[in-house]
Formats: C-alpha cells, sequence, structure tokens
C-alpha cells in the first residue's frame, strides 16, 4: 500500500498506524498561551469514525486467527456506539454478523448507524459507559448471549479485553511520540474502557517518564457516551491509576458549549467528549503556561446532533422539513 | 456467626445446580427487564413476565387468584413443588414474586442466592435459550395471606404513628425527593419525596458486591443499630412500584425474622400522586 498516495485495496489499509497515524492538528484561536503548542489527534479521521477502529481491529484480528468466527459464528458486544460502529463495518465487510448490545441512552444517531452497518440491535437501560462486574446492563447481557448461544456468539469484550491496550501500545503511543519528534509534555484525554490511556500511556511513560497524563471526566449523571464519571472507574478492568498524573472533573454542560468553540473557532468538527478534553486541556495551559501537549479526539460531531440540540436548544431548526 | 431467621427460603446457585431437573423442583425466572429470560436462561426455568403476567392487565393490582392459577397451572407448577424464583437486578422481581406465591400460599418458595448476574458470572454454570414445555397442571390455591400486603388507609396511618417502621427502600436522591424516579422509568408521579416519618434504607444495602444478601449479623446492624429499625414493631417497606420493597420485605420478613412486615406495593407511584398527602421533602 502506498500512504502517500492514498490509494489503497481495501478499506482496511487505512487503518492507522505508525506508517499511517491519524493527524495532528494544531489548536490556534483556542489555545490559551503562546508559550503553549497544543495539538489534537483526529481519531475522527480513521475509516470507520473514531479511536475504537484501533482495539476494534485488533480484537477482531485475534478472533480470526484463532478461529474464533469460523462455522458461521458470529460476535456480540456491549458498546455505547464507536466499538460497535467500527466492529459492525469491518465484521460486515468479512462477513461475520454482530449483535451489539447499547445502553437506551445513546444517541439515536448511532443506533441507527449501527442497523445500517448490518448489526443486530439489542438496546438496554444502562449506563452510557457499561460497567463491568455484577450489575445488570449492556455488559451482562452481552455475556448471556454468549453464554447460552456459544455456537452463534463470541463477546471481544473491549472493556476487559488486553488487546484494547494493546492496540494503542503498538499504535497510537508510538504515533504520538514520532508526530511530537518526542517533544510531547502532555497528554490529554478521556477515559472510558481506559484501553487508549492504557496502552499509549505505558508507551510515552516509557520514553518520556516526566510525560503528563491528563484525564477529563464528566461530572455525575453525563451525557458524554462511552465516558465514565470519576467514581465509576474503578470499576475498569483496564484502568491502570499509577499511569495518570491528574483527572481532572468537568461539568458535562461545558463539553457541548467548548463543541461549538471547536466548530467555529478551529473547523474542527469535533465531538462532545472532545469538547470535554479540550476544556481540560485549557484549563490546565491557564494555570502551567508552557509545554508541548496533544489531545485525543474521539470522534466527530456527527453522530451527536441531537445530542447537541438537546443541549443547546438554540440549534433547533424551525421550518417545514 | 447468627443464621438467618429463616434459611430454607434462600438457596445458592451450587444448590440449584445440583437439583437441575429433579422432579418436585420448578424454576422461574422473573427478571425487570423482559428480554433476560430470552436472551439466555438456567436451563428447565420458566419465564414470567411481571409486566403482562403479574399485574392484572386492566385494574392496578396483583393478578387474581384465578390468573395466579392459571400462571402455574400453564407452568405446569403444582402446589407441593419447591419453587426456586431468580431474576436480574438483585432479584428485585424474583422477590415480588415470592412475595406474591407466598400471599397465594404457596408452601416451599425460595430465592436463589444472588440472582441471574451470580449464575451468569460462574464459569461452571450453564445458560440456555431453550424454553421448557412443561405439562399444564391444575394449580389451586387453597389458602392466601393477604396480610403480607400493605393498602394506603395502613400506611397512613404507620405515618402518623410511633408504633410502625416505615421504611424507604429507594435511592437517596428519590428519598430527598431531588429525582422522582431513575432515569428512563415509565412510572412516575406528580410530586417528589418521602412519606412523613419513614426512615431512608436504600434495598442496595442489604447486599454484597457478588449480588448475594449480606450475613444475618450485618443486616440486623444495619437495620436495627445503625437505622434504628425496631424489631419488635410491624414494618411497612415501599418504593416506586413495589419491585425493590419486595426485596426489603424479604429481607426484614425472612432473613432477620420480622413479626408483622408487609409490602406496599402502591409505593411512590400511588402516594407521590395522591391529592392532600402529606409529603416530606428536603429543601
Amino acid at each position: 500500500m502506498d500512504h502517500r498516495a492514498r490509494v489503497y485495496n481495501d478499506v482496511f489499509e487505512m487503518l492507522p498506524s505508525v506508517e499511517n497515524p491519524s493527524p495532528l492538528v494544531r489548536i490556534n484561536r483556542l489555545c490559551p498561551s503562546p508559550e503553549f503548542t497544543l495539538y489534537a489527534k483526529l481519531e475522527w479521521m480513521n475509516p470507520f469514525g473514531s479511536v475504537k477502529d484501533r482495539a476494534a481491529w485488533a480484537m477482531l484480528c485475534d478472533l480470526e486467527s484463532r478461529g474464533e468466527l469460523s462455522d458461521g459464528r458470529g460476535l456480540v458486544e456491549p458498546t455505547s456506539g464507536n466499538t460497535g460502529i467500527s466492529l459492525a463495518a469491518m465484521a460486515s465487510a468479512r462477513g461475520h454478523a454482530l449483535r451489539a448490545v447499547v445502553p437506551s441512552g445513546i444517541p439515536q444517531e448511532k443506533k441507527v448507524l449501527l442497523k445500517i452497518l448490518g448489526a443486530e440491535l439489542d438496546v438496554v437501560s444502562d449506563e452510557l459507559c457499561p460497567s463491568p462486574g455484577m450489575g445488570d446492563g449492556s455488559i451482562n447481557l452481552a455475556k448471556t448471549h454468549a453464554k447460552a448461544q456459544p455456537k452463534r456468539f463470541v463477546m471481544p469484550n473491549q472493556y476487559e479485553n488486553e488487546l484494547n491496550v494493546r492496540a494503542h501500545l503498538e499504535t497510537t503511543g508510538p504515533e504520538l511520540w514520532r508526530q511530537t519528534e518526542g517533544q510531547i509534555t502532555h497528554l490529554f484525554l478521556s477515559l472510558g474502557t481506559c484501553g487508549t490511556v492504557t496502552g499509549a500511556g505505558r508507551f510515552l511513560r516509557e520514553k518520556r517518564p516526566d510525560i503528563k497524563i491528563i484525564a477529563v471526566q464528566p461530572s455525575e449523571g453525563h451525557d458524554v457516551p462511552g465516558l465514565r464519571n470519576v467514581q465509576q472507574l474503578d470499576s475498569c478492568e483496564l484502568f491502570d491509576r499509577s499511569l495518570i498524573d491528574e483527572i481532572i472533573e468537568i461539568d458535562y454542560e461545558l463539553a457541548y458549549a467548548r463543541v461549538l468553540d471547536l466548530c467555529r473557532e478551529e473547523g474542527l468538527l469535533a465531538g462532545p467528549s472532545c469538547g470535554l478534553i479540550y476544556e481540560g486541556a485549557r484549563r490546565v495551559i491557564e494555570n502551567e503556561r508552557r509545554g508541548f501537549g496533544v489531545m485525543i479526539f474521539p470522534d466527530s460531531v456527527f453522530k451527536y446532533v441531537s445530542s447537541l440540540v438537546k443541549h443547546i436548544p438554540e440549534l433547533a431548526v424551525d421550518g417545514p422539513a | 456467626m447468627s443464621e438467618y431467621a429463616h434459611p430454607e427460603v434462600l438457596v445458592d446457585t451450587d444448590w440449584v445446580k445440583k437439583n437441575l431437573g429433579k422432579p418436585g423442583i420448578r424454576l422461574v425466572e422473573i427478571d425487570v427487564d423482559t428480554k433476560g429470560y430470552d436472551a439466555g436462561h438456567i436451563p428447565g426455568a420458566v419465564g414470567f413476565n411481571w409486566e403482562t403476567e403479574l399485574q392484572d392487565q386492566v385494574n392496578r393490582d396483583i393478578i387474581s387468584k384465578e390468573n395466579f392459577e392459571q400462571l402455574l397451572s400453564g407452568a405446569g407448577i403444582s402446589p407441593d413443588d419447591t419453587v426456586v424464583l431468580y431474576g436480574d437486578n438483585n432479584n428485585w422481581f424474583a422477590a415480588y414474586g415470592f412475595w406474591l406465591f407466598k400471599m397465594y400460599g404457596h408452601q416451599d418458595v425460595r430465592l436463589m442466592d444472588g440472582g441471574r448476574i451470580k449464575w451468569l458470572n460462574e464459569d461452571d454454570k450453564e445458560l440456555t435459550i431453550d424454553k421448557p414445555a412443561p405439562t399444564p397442571s391444575t394449580y389451586k390455591v387453597t389458602s392466601t395471606d393477604m396480610d403480607l400486603r400493605a393498602h394506603i388507609p395502613l400506611v397512613m396511618e404507620a405515618s402518623k404513628s410511633s408504633s410502625f417502621n416505615l421504611v424507604d427502600v429507594r435511592s437517596p436522591d428519590e428519598y430527598t425527593g431531588k429525582i422522582i424516579a431513575p432515569p428512563g422509568m415509565n412510572e412516575t408521579a406528580q410530586r417528589g419525596g418521602h412519606i412523613p416519618s419513614a426512615k431512608s434504607i436504600p434495598w442496595s444495602l442489604a447486599v454484597k458486591e457478588d449480588a448475594t444478601f449480606k450475613s444475618a449479623d450485618a443486616l440486623a446492624k444495619l437495620y436495627f443499630e445503625q437505622k434504628g429499625v425496631d424489631k419488635n414493631k410491624d414494618s411497612i417497606a415501599y418504593c416506586r412500584i413495589g419491585e425493590r420493597s419486595s426485596h426489603t420485605w424479604f429481607v426484614m420478613k425472612y432473613l432477620l425474622g420480622m413479626p408483622n412486615v408487609k409490602n406496599y406495593d402502591g409505593s411512590w407511584t400511588e402516594y407521590g400522586n395522591l391529592v392532600g398527602a402529606p409529603i416530606e421533602k428536603q429543601a
């Protein structure tokens, strides 16, 4: 494949890697200190639209290579949307079925996208980022399908699968190091399954022990799919607290306000988790003034149009349909 | 360490596994999310739908004696069977089923401690999507015990009197009136808050992380010492629609052995809609 010409034999060749990293774009108008270089890593530029392409591909390839998807066996996965969308697209294109179990509160756009991509859907009452453990909800309903019908379903289980970490250890981390030429001093991200922070964080901490890894989380009762509030983090199997220097909790409504700033001031079509991360980064930069930071922007605003209208009512459009 | 007051009403998942398929032992799954049973259940278990099978479909009420007989006959259950109930959400609706079975006089009914989640997460336990096809029985209710149920006049009396334990088992935010119902719930009320004089003892305090009930000693300490429940008084438990309060009713009556415990199944969706009913709400 030739990443310079960007001509590919199939969509999977477009998946991110050190040779084909997702883009870093500098934040100009919204960076509060001229001595701080701030970049956003645009994960929505991955072929299936989010940071989850990385973990989904690693888990799918692993299942295929171990023969777990032979004889018509498909996948079942609990997801707040992005992993399901990546997996659904990949699985469909490779001839596997996917049953996605999603929390009812995720945006309608994500539910419909999953169906467009051929997934069968279970919608359950659950947290926006399902928690592993003894509670009911998406994870345990997916486990029920896999246990009751083992010939029909295998469950990758992004919430507990170490490949979710390894994908970022082998791609996101090295990409960031190379793209910043080793200058990175701050990494800003949000925690959901914790695959990104544990994988990329482990790689970067090894390269640069004094790097500051800062997690930005929404306040309790939030409406930002895929993310956990601070109280929920301990239920996360892939969470490694020792990698994180600081956890900043932000009023989740600000995530939506910052989406508008990023769209209108920087031309970045960022989703609500990006808005949240940007607000956290902005506060740190206001205080520290100097540094070289990267924000991991997980996905774009397109899947959250209905959420934006809900939180910023003046965006509603009147007039004939 | 002391034992539960009525240990015979609780079985563990290993007991259920050992007794799968034995004559006279019948498994019934009752879930909050009625999709659960169809996705996978314990082999041989029948599924009851709390919305369509345990509630009268016209009046707001439990099913009638005749409908209960019809339901159990269709499931092939006989009055002398041991019925083991289990379900999702820490057995909320399984406990509601237990309460219903007891009101209609079924002698030997038990709960599987930990519910479907515990079974699901144990590697040696199987699930299936195959539904059993039981041979119908002719179930007859021969006695009832409607004293297990509280209606609004008694609840009003309990609220004003100091001779009852009135226990609100909902979440702290529902108790204080910050929210009227948990997010996403259809059944709600006109007002938030709690019944005057009710103590807040959320149902979840009675269970451990693995979804099983806390020990008898831990429960006694919680209810009697920490929350000030008087073990000799009559008690009424309530929640929003009567299922979480069934869970606490089970704890107070069978695990702690309190003498006269009632479930107020009208709960907040009745009380919080009543015109003129006094409400306490945190400012």
